[in-house]
């Protein structure tokens, strides 16, 4: 589901837990280092998680059904 | 559950800390007020502003000149122009400019180009009133601001309801998400204000259904303040008057306009008749004024619709890149260049979303004050003044600094009648956990609300109202409502959350079928298919709703719009 993290660059800090607005992630340090991706059918996509991880550590998965339907510029003529 | 329930007070309690939120709590501070600010999540990346916005709608004397009407004209033309009162308008673009500043004083670049800037949105001919600016680091800036000013920000604490008795406001019950077992929280202030943003999630994704956090504006914002004034009897204005915003599909975002391109039909044609070559300095507008186009395209066969940056220079797509970066498009534009997306070779096909409330709600006079004595509102959940980013950033300053001053002037509220309610609510709220696996979840009672909407309080194009649908959506409504107490059950605070959301939109899907109702005429997308005219008598007049919480009576006023 969409936020996807690396464990092998996490370094648990937490922080994608603390700032993500829809809640997505769960992060109890005592049971995994990395958090949890708990609600990920409820990511917004606002990328704030991708963006503040200092390690790069996570990236989003857009679900199939978001596709950016596109073509060719070119074809748009009579 | 523990008996007592924690208690923070202050001289102002600020509900929800997005934009307007956090500019209000700034404000009451600077005034000398104390300032609580309950935020639902973490006002870091919060709301429809998390991470990011590029066009800041103001006045700058020294760019626009020193006559201001030309700008309110502009102001009331654009997409936000349709719920103004004029006075706030006014008030509102004297203040903008102070506020611009401020907010490149604190850490925004509002001019990241070297001068004030005003790109896109814009009419060719006309003045441009959308001042370009990177906001990646609005939220944190703010934040950092609010703190230095010593606001003290209650992170991960959603308002599920206002505190009233005869005095007044006098606080709010919040619910504390950070552990699995919910925990109730009672914020005793003066005044409040309240600024929880726009109401999305109320009928279903127009392009995907059943995936309802694909939303355009940020799902979090689920209109508590519409629903939970309601409850206690405040003034809601313009909630019959559908608003839907349009952008890529099926991705839904806002930021159409950070787009630099044309739109155009499937043979070529333009859609609008303002640009056959975009520019920065315009965009195309066409999308601003007319986006029912995406759907009217596709229901008569004539579409799809596309966005089309081929003709774009590259010089301007790669200002487009820039910008779409400060207007917190980064998951799109990443998702772009992993498809090898190029706009500048692809044209993007758009889409109308669905109605969502911005612009409509709370009925606020000019210092941002409700119908109810202390009770304040800014932002996107404000029914009589709409300016989206800048509009909750300015409003919000001055609806706290009002509400500080009123503040001065009050007795912190006593408990009494607040202890009794607060238990009775906190026991309701409390009521629904215990999943067991027969029970529903809070996604059905979501998904339900989403059928009753789409069907019976439909808004246009090409979908109507009427005094029967809408008599049979109340009472399925209703019956819902039922369901819900009857069958609903949570599992943790988490989802506890995510069902009291979906209450505080059934109570706003509430004020729209009265309100609608009530409308007999057609006005934009409210179309009734019983009064299919537009009544001119109308057009200077505000529909106001309220229910008394006494007797739950529901009345109606008509009023002039202010100038
Ligand atoms: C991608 C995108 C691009 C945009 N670009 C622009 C632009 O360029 N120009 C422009 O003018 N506008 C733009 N907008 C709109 C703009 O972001 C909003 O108008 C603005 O954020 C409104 O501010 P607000 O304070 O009313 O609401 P928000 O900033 O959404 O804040 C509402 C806050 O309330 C919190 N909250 C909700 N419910 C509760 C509760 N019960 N208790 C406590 N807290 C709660 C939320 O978590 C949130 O933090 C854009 C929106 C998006 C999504
Ligand atoms: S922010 Fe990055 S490093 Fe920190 S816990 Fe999240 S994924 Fe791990
Ligand atoms: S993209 Fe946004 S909503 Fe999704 S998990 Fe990351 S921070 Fe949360």
């Amino acid at each position: 589901m969409p936020p996807v993290i690396d464990t092998e660059k996490c370094i648990g800090c937490g922080l994608c837990a603390e700032i993500c607005p829809m809640m997505v992630f769960r992060h109890k340090p005592e049971e995994s280092d990395t958090p949890q991706v708990l609600y990920g059918d409820e990511c917004w996509h606002c990328n704030a998680c991708v963006l503040d991880c200092s390690q790069g550590a996570i990236r989003l998965r857009l679900p199939l059904p978001y596709m950016i339907l596109n073509t060719d510029a070119a074809n748009l003529k009579g | 559950m523990k008996e007592d329930i924690r208690e923070y007070s202050a001289d102002v309690l600020v509900v929800g800390g997005g934009i307007a939120g956090l500019m209000a709590a700034i404000a009451a501070a600077e005034e000398g007020a104390s300032v609580i600010l309950a935020e639902k999540a973490n006002t870091k990346r919060s709301g429809s502003g998390a991470t990011g916005n590029d066009h800041f709608l103001c006045y700058i004397p020294e760019k626009h000149g020193a006559d201001m009407q030309p700008i309110l004209r502009e102001v009331l033309d654009s997409m936000v122009g349709l719920c103004h009162d004029k006075d706030n308008t006014r008030r509102f673009l004297q203040e903008s400019f102070e506020v611009v500043q401020l907010w490149n004083e604190w850490g925004i670049a509002m001019r990241p180009h070297g001068d004030w800037e005003f790109m896109g949105h814009a009419f060719p001919g006309r003045p441009r009133v959308w001042l370009k600016y990177d906001g990646h680091n609005q939220k944190p800036a703010l934040t950092a601001k609010a703190k230095s000013c010593g606001v003290e920000i209650l992170n991960h604490l959603p308002v599920v309801d206002l505190c009233s008795d005869e005095s007044g406001i006098c606080g709010a019950l919040a619910m504390d998400v950070r552990g699995d077992d919910p925990e109730f929280v009672f914020l005793r202030a003066k005044t409040v204000v309240l600024a929880t943003g726009s109401a999305n999630r109320m009928y279903s994704p127009a392009g995907t259904p059943g995936w309802m956090f694909n939303t355009a504006f940020c799902p979090s914002c689920t209109g508590a303040a519409q629903a939970q004034a309601w409850r206690i009897g405040a003034n809601l204005v313009n909630m019959e008057l559908p608003n839907r915003h349009a952008g890529p599909k099926y991705f839904s975002r806002a930021g159409k306009s950070t787009w630099i391109g044309v739109y155009r039909y499937p043979d070529g044609r333009p859609l609008g008749p303002f640009v056959t070559e975009a520019t920065k300095e315009y965009g195309d507008i066409t999308c601003d004024v007319w986006n029912s186009a995406f759907t009217d395209l596709m229901l008569d066969g004539r579409g799809p619709a596309y966005l089309d940056c081929s003709g774009t220079s590259p010089e301007d797509l790669e200002y487009m890149r820039w910008g779409m970066r400060g207007e917190g498009l980064t998951a799109l534009l990443d998702y772009l260049d992993e498809k090898k997306i190029d706009p500048g070779k692809r044209a993007v096909e758009f889409m109308q979303y669905e109605p969502h409330l911005i612009g409509r709600g709370l009925e606020i006079d000019i210092d941002g004050q409700t119908s109810l004595p202390g009770l304040f509102a800014a932002g996107d959940m404000v029914g009589n003044f709409r300016g989206d980013i800048g509009g909750a950033a300015v409003y919000g300053r001055i609806a706290g600094r009002q509400a500080a001053r009123l503040a001065g002037g009050r007795s912190m509220p006593t408990s009494g009648a607040a202890a009794e309610w607060r238990k009775n609510r906190s026991e309701y709220y409390l009521s629904y956990l215990g999943q067991g696996s027969h029970d529903a979840g809070w996604r059905e009672a979501n998904l339900a609300l989403h059928q009753i909407c789409n069907d019976y309080i439909a808004a246009g194009p090409h979908r109507v109202r009427s005094a029967t649908l809408l008599k049979a959506g109340m009472e399925y409504l209703e019956q819902l409502r039922a369901n819900i107490r009857q069958e609903v059950r949570v599992a943790n605070s988490h989802e506890l959350l995510r069902l009291i959301e979906v209450l505080d939109l059934m109570d706003c899907a509430e004020v729209i079928f009265h309100s609608a109702g009530e409308r007999k005429e057609t006005r934009g997308m409210h179309i009734r298919s019983d009064f299919s005219f537009t009544n001119p008598l109308l057009s200077d007049k505000f529909l106001l709703v309220c229910k008394s919480p006494q007797n739950s009576e529901v009345s109606f006023k008509w009023r002039s719009i202010r100038n």
